[in-house]
């Protein structure tokens, strides 16, 4: 409690932000997001996370005044937000921001993220395209997968997860620390929140509006959706058996 | 017909244990990984070379196969065994790369922002 008091309230310590964007091949949208971000947040630093595109991902990032965490080679995007969070935790910052790459993300909505985390005293705020006033359009199977990983992830942290791939997320200095020590790896979005529960830490989802992509495809088809469904499903069943080392 | 079978097995297990062990010496294969196969190579081998005693002390009397199947039985088990290894071998490697590749990639950023903050030793030389 003290602790949230110093950080958010002093006015001689703030609280350190950044904003983590992976993105991997988006050199046609890496720099307008930056450029949104810093527009929008002016206080903040951005670290893009090129996780080993083989395009101008980097330099595009760096030209738009980012600092750049460039990756050997490709890891997936859970090998790229844990690089993302070991950055965060080793230089001190007290929230980290998840803003994907490819632009589907508005940075004006991270204001609201921030606000939730810093009101209601949790160490995860899910922005979710389906709570309130959101007007964002998927494709139905799209839309049956996430509502049947959504009860399933809802039952198992205890509380209502509407969307739970939501990538778009911000996260307290406990929770950065924590991720940076362990960070699921195959389906990094639900998988996180399930090890979240596991570590006592606290989620809360907020709505916000999402764009339409400005470039590159969705990770996850029309067609592979079920496929993609099981196999989280599988996997998160599997993260409720596993020891959480920290 | 059971010598013969006798032959090609041992020949393979010595074979086995033969390339095994070159393996090893060459610094092909890692110690730790080169047990269970030495092992599968030394059971195979025995098997050859005492094929009635553990057809009648052992194995029919617990599965009722033919020497050659229970051979293959017995192959068979060794190598799911060799493969569930390596499985947990490779995820074990597979952890460190992600994680050096993460520390490399934070090191080099580091780097260059330390490199920038000094002049190119050209530009500082008389």
């Amino acid at each position: 409690m003290e602790d949230y008091e110093k950080k958010f309230n002093s006015v001689e310590a703030p609280a350190k932000i950044l904003i983590i964007i992976p993105a991997y091949n988006e050199e046609g949208s890496v720099g307008e997001v930056v450029k949104e971000v810093k527009q929008y947040l002016p206080q903040v630093e951005t670290l893009v996370v090129n996780d080993g595109s083989k395009d101008l991902t980097s330099e595009k990032a760096k030209a738009s005044g980012a600092v750049v965490l460039d990756l050997p080679f490709n890891l997936g995007i859970g090998g790229a937000m844990q690089a993302g969070y070991r950055f965060a935790y080793e230089k001190d910052f007290d929230i980290a921001i998840q803003v994907d790459g490819d632009g589907q993300h508005e940075p004006r909505e991270v204001q609201k993220l921030l606000e939730v985390l810093k009101s209601q005293e949790v160490d995860m705020v899910i922005g979710s395209r389906f709570t309130g006033d959101s007007e964002f359009k998927s494709s139905v199977m799209r839309r049956i997968g996430i509502s049947i990983l959504s009860k399933a992830i809802s039952t198992i942290v205890g509380q209502k997860v509407t969307d739970p791939t939501s990538g778009f997320r911000a996260v307290s200095r406990k929770a950065i620390r924590l991720f940076a020590l362990e960070y699921p790896q195959d389906y990094p979005e639900p998988e996180s929140l399930v090890l979240l529960h596991k570590a006592g830490l606290k989620i809360r989802e907020t709505p916000v509006q999402m764009k339409e992509r400005v470039s590159g495809e969705s990770s996850i088809t029309t067609l592979r959706s079920v496929y993609y469904m099981v196999k989280v499903l599988l996997a998160i069943v599997v993260d409720c058996f596993k020891k959480v080392h920290s | 017909m059971l010598i013969k079978i006798q032959i090609i097995i041992g020949t393979l297990s010595l074979l086995l244990m033969f390339i095994t062990f070159e393996l090893i010496r060459k610094g092909r294969l890692r110690e730790e990984y080169s047990i269970l196969w030495l092992f599968t190579g030394a059971v195979t081998l025995l098997f050859s070379l005492w094929p009635e005693y553990f057809l009648s002390k052992f194995i029919t009397r617990i599965t009722g196969v033919y020497y050659l199947s229970a051979v293959v039985v017995i192959a068979f088990i060794f190598l799911l065994l060799i493969v569930l290894h390596f499985s947990v071998v490779i995820s074990k490697l597979a952890n460190w790369n992600k994680d050096l590749a993460q520390r490399y990639a934070l090191l080099e950023l580091e780097f260059k922002e330390l490199k920038s903050q000094f002049p190119s030793p050209e530009a500082s030389s008389p």
